[in-house]
């Protein structure tokens, strides 16, 4: 058989000649090298943001200070663990892996290795830029309104939400066995009657607690409590005199 | 430099920047072999012409797609793959068979039996080469029938070169195991 005039060839050849068949423009490719190129690139970085501002949450929030309880603390450390700040970090980074998966230059190397190789380039820059005052910045512009930092409010919200486990606060006033504790929502009224007066004989007002138990008909029935540095909870400090700017409420014990 | 003289990559740079007329020598150089590839998955002539049809206007289509830097063979036969894929899928009573330079290869390199010569046991071959999973058959297919390397089916089939070994071995295993236990063929 000979390839010259083959019907494949002919028929191939004609569509071409007329014009229905047509080479696809080099900027559609352009473009979609760049495209994918770009939205990559702005995820990787993405995800760098969320691993940093993970870090940023654990560090200023009272979050990892419950654990000092131990096993006590657990329920008070998932209740104000960051969720939705980690499964964003994570759908980034598999959005980023499977991108990558998708790029031409990927193949050549098992995708175990490469998802390993973003994982701790993510990791490794999330960490260095935690080192800079890039997540204070973001939180600080989230709370001033501004429409881009609006974005980020919903991720530090967890940090300052009130809780049912735990409690992280300002210790206002102290009567009997109620204190007054200014959390970054409201002023709350917590029972102490199971803590030892000798732990309570430590506390004084405006130092800062850290305590967990569990909520008993409206009142926050505290466990265990303990004195904090307010240096160690910034984000709680910080949500405190946003929403009190400064002020000290008055204070009205129910019993 | 006349076309015969030149590389395929050449041929591509020329057709996409002024010579489409050019196209016919692809054609020429890869009817062939594609038409030989494809025959492992598509056995009807006609659905295997439409196929070998598609895969030239969808090459040609997509020249400013394919990367003058790199090889064209790899480039083309992924298209070829791609396609054949398509097509299995559409046609599931396809069936394979071998022809007589196949079988040396069978028996010479592929070490399955030790040699493949009675109607039953070329029959059993066939259709245990068919049913054997894509991803064991195809590099089988590529890296023996098709002579191609394991760097050239790393660029057909987009995996990484040692997967395509490991793949490789372990589909002659699994087609040895099979013939084993179905058909009693043994070594």
């Amino acid at each position: 058989m000979t390839l010259e005039n083959s019907p494949i060839e002919q028929k191939v050849m004609a569509e071409i000649n007329s014009g229905r068949v047509r080479l696809r423009s080099k900027y559609i490719y352009l473009a979609e090298k760049l495209g994918f190129a770009s939205v990559f690139i702005f995820t990787v970085l993405l995800a760098v943001l969320f691993f940093c501002l993970v870090l940023f949450y654990l560090k200023t929030s009272d979050n990892l200070n419950y654990l000092s309880f131990g096993s006590c603390g657990l329920l008070a450390f998932f209740e104000s663990f960051p969720y939705l700040l980690v499964i964003t970090f994570v759908l980034l980074v598999f959005i980023a892996g499977f991108i990558m998966k998708k790029m031409e230059i990927s193949y050549k190397k098992p995708f175990s290795y490469l998802a390993l190789g973003l994982a701790g380039v993510v990791i490794l820059f999330g960490s260095a830029l935690a080192f800079t005052d890039v997540a204070d910045h973001i939180e600080e512009v989230a709370y001033q309104g501004h429409p881009a930092g609006r974005l980020f409010k919903p991720f530090f919200r967890g940090g300052l939400d009130e809780r049912n486990r735990g409690l992280a606060g300002r210790v206002l006033a102290i009567e009997g066995k109620q204190m007054a504790i200014q959390t970054p929502r409201v002023v709350k009224i917590i029972n102490v009657s199971r803590i030892e007066n000798k732990v309570l004989n430590t506390i004084y007002p405006n130092m800062f607690i850290l305590a967990i138990g569990e909520m008993k008909k409206g009142v926050f029935l505290v466990e265990k409590i303990k004195l904090i540095d307010p240096e160690e909870i910034p984000m709680t400090l910080r949500g405190i005199d946003r929403q009190f700017s400064g002020q000290t409420p008055p204070v009205n014990f129910p019993f | 430099m006349t076309k015969p003289n030149l590389t395929d990559e050449q041929l591509v740079s020329v057709i996409r920047e002024s010579d489409k007329e050019l196209y016919g020598e692809i054609i020429r150089r890869y009817q062939e072999k594609l038409s030989h590839y494809l025959r492992k998955f598509i056995r009807n002539p006609d659905e295997l012409e439409d196929v070998l049809q598609e895969v030239f206007i969808k090459a040609y289509k997509n020249l400013y797609g394919f990367n003058i830097d790199k090889k064209f063979s790899p480039w083309i036969y992924r298209i070829a793959h791609n396609e054949a894929i398509n097509s299995i899928k559409k046609l599931s009573n396809q069936h394979l068979s071998l022809d007589e330079q196949e079988w040396e290869i069978v028996d010479k390199k592929m070490d399955i039996l030790e040699k493949v010569s009675s109607k039953m046991e070329r029959e059993a071959v066939e259709k245990q080469l068919f049913v054997l999973k894509n991803k064991y058959r195809e590099p089988l297919i590529l890296y023996f029938f098709e002579q191609k390397t394991y760097e050239e089916i790393s660029d057909i089939l987009h995996m990484p070169v040692n997967t395509i070994g490991t793949l490789i071995s372990r589909g002659k295993k699994r087609l040895r195991d099979k013939l084993d236990k179905k058909y009693d063929i043994r070594k």
